[in-house]
């Protein structure tokens, strides 16, 4: 260990350097040393220069030891421990910042990664940290996609079966008290009216049931017609009014990323009609060679806070499931923007 | 009786056929001929036997209804169609009309409505559901407060009054209420609107629902 790094260490001690300020320069580079080399050398340093002090000065101690040279000792002995204190402070210091930052450390940000520079075991900590971040992000986003996948599947499933079975039983009993009031059966008439508006209104009811189930445009007739159809559904039965502009040029997605736009539009259309008093909202879907985006655009009364309820982590997990971003902005003109950028890249 | 509508039915569910069929065997004029459970079936039928009218469910398996109505109007000479679903969405009748059908049957009216869907067929109308006209008006009179559209013929005051009623998606019975007039007298207004607006054929309809971006062309 040269004389520079020695006092380099030791200046990094007395003024608590951040460990990124390591940077890549030469002779700083050099003391990027193992730690438990670090280690041994501080205390071997140490350990020479207090037993240079005791051969090079004339102190000794006596048969008998003499208070005076007690306290000499006493104070050697204290300041050997207090020098080697300080030194190895200085060189676990990196490690204990980056316990720190880690304890502080929010998971729950997709992206977000430690600083991988300065102090080599700090560096390669910080490294390990963050592959495990990492593997752990991807392994929730396949997670999440299967999760919403098979929730998707069984509303499909249960949407079918309402659809089929429950839906053509109560059509063949509509039918069937057709023909018999057609009869004209006078004593028993109002009762098969009453069967008869009962067997409607149950249709009614699954056929509600069934569409919100299963968004069975999308599947029929294609996104674009899909989103349009909601965005008309809205402004018709809320009292915001609703636009939409809807490119007809889209790259082919997926049938997953096409439901994953359809599910994000719906819960923010449902969002802007129910929380931002809004006047107008505005649906767009637009293409470009690289990406899909669509936004909603309310001009209500913004966000407060972001919201952490259901239905946005929702919209954020079928993003992240399909490769895609989801941002959630204050409006250009007051109110609120939700859009969803998803790459055509991922689309392969 | 050769002047009897010849029709083929399509549903995959039986008892849904058995119950269409003995409704439409008891209305003179109309009698079904033959029965098909799926699109590709139906298909076959019609391209096979001299049928009149095809009445179609949409959601069918192996050949949906829209696409099984694409196939059979590709043809020259080709017989009306009739879809029948439990949706009401307009997406789903104008494809219907795209794909070449003449009306749609909502089933939870289909006690009511289809005889009378039929009977429109065959004389060369189309059937509109109570629901999707009052859109086509709505989405006409937004038209028109844009400045595109300009009325093809100016309707009576009392028409105007249907119309907008219409559009605010009441039954004829509530209009007959609202006007103090009668549930007939409703129904002749509201045919003399929709053929004043252009909505009366088929063809018009399909355009016009095109124009007003209701369909993608
Ligand atoms: N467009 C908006 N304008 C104003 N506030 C909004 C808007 N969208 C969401 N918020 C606020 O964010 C909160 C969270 O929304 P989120 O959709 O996550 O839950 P929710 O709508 O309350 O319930 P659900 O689980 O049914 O969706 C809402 O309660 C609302 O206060
Ligand atoms: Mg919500």
């Amino acid at each position: 260990m040269g004389a520079i790094t020695h006092l380099q260490l030791i200046a990094d001690v007395f003024m608590d350097r951040p460990f990124a300020m390591y940077d890549c320069g030469d002779v700083k580079q050099s003391m990027n040393l193992p730690l438990y080399s670090k280690v041994c050398l501080i205390n071997g340093a140490v350990f020479a220069l207090g037993i240079t002090v005791l051969v090079v000065s004339p102190a000794t101690v006596s048969q008998q030891v003499t208070p005076r040279e007690l306290a000499v000792l006493t104070c050697g002995l204290a300041l050997i421990v207090v020098t080697n204190a300080l030194l190895l402070h200085g060189v676990l210091a990196p490690l204990s910042r980056l316990i720190q930052r880690m304890d502080r450390f929010n998971i729950g940000a997709p992206g977000e990664r430690l600083p991988e520079r300065g102090d080599r075991v700090a560096a390669s900590v910080a490294k390990s940290f963050n592959a495990v971040l990492t593997r752990l992000e991807l392994e929730r986003a396949e997670g999440n996609a299967r999760a919403l996948a098979a929730q998707e599947n069984e509303r499909r499933r249960i949407a079918q079966e309402l659809h089929d079975e429950v839906g053509q039983s109560l059509t063949v009993v509509l039918l069937s008290t057709k023909r018999a009031l057609d009869m004209r059966p006078d004593d028993i008439e109002n009762e098969l009216t009453l069967v008869r508006d009962s067997a409607r209104a149950s249709l009614d009811e699954v056929r509600r049931i069934v569409r919100g189930l299963r968004p069975g445009v999308l599947e029929e007739l294609g996104l674009v017609t899909a989103l349009g159809a909601i965005a008309q559904e809205f402004d018709m039965k809320s009292p915001v009014n609703v636009r939409h502009q809807l490119t007809a040029r889209l790259p082919t997605l997926t049938a997953n990323t096409e439901l994953v736009i359809f599910r994000v539009a719906q819960e923010a259309l449902t969002n802007a009609s129910r929380h931002a008093t809004a006047k107008t909202v505005d649906m767009r879907l637009l293409a470009d060679p690289e990406s899909v985006t669509l936004s909603i655009t309310d001009d209500g009364r913004g966000m407060s806070t972001e919201g952490n309820g259901e239905g946005i982590r929702g919209m954020r997990e079928r993003a992240l499931a399909v490769g895609g971003e989801l941002r959630i902005v204050p409006g250009t003109g007051g109110g609120t923007e939700v859009s969803l950028r998803i790459p055509v890249a991922s689309q392969q | 009786m050769s002047d009897e509508a010849r029709i083929l039915l399509a549903d995959d569910h039986a008892l849904v056929r058995r119950g269409v069929r003995l409704i439409l065997d008891a209305s003179p004029g109309l009698r079904v001929v033959a029965e098909a459970s799926d699109g590709a079936e139906a298909v076959a039928l019609t391209r096979a036997s001299d049928i009149d009218l095809v009445i179609m469910d949409v959601a069918m398996p192996r050949m949906t209804g829209l696409q099984a109505a694409r196939e059979i109007t590709s043809h020259d000479a080709h017989p009306y169609i009739l879809m029948l679903s439990m949706f009401d969405n307009e997406q789903y009748f104008f494809e219907a009309l795209k794909a070449g059908a003449s009306g749609y049957v909502l089933k939870s009216v289909v006690d009511h409505d289809l005889v009378t869907a039929c009977r429109a067929a065959v004389r060369g109308e189309s059937f509109l559901y109570p629901g999707v006209e009052s859109a086509l008006v709505r989405s006409y009179l937004e038209r028109i407060a844009r400045g595109e559209a300009i009325p093809t013929s100016v309707l009576t005051a009392r028409e105007d009054e249907v119309v907008k009623l219409i559009a605010e998606g009441h039954s004829s019975k509530e209009i007959a209420r609202a006007l103090v007039i009668s549930v007939k007298t409703v129904e002749r207004h509201r045919a003399n609107v929709l053929e004043k607006l252009g909505m009366r054929d088929r063809t018009e309809l399909t355009r016009y629902a095109i124009r007003a971006g209701l369909v993608e062309p």
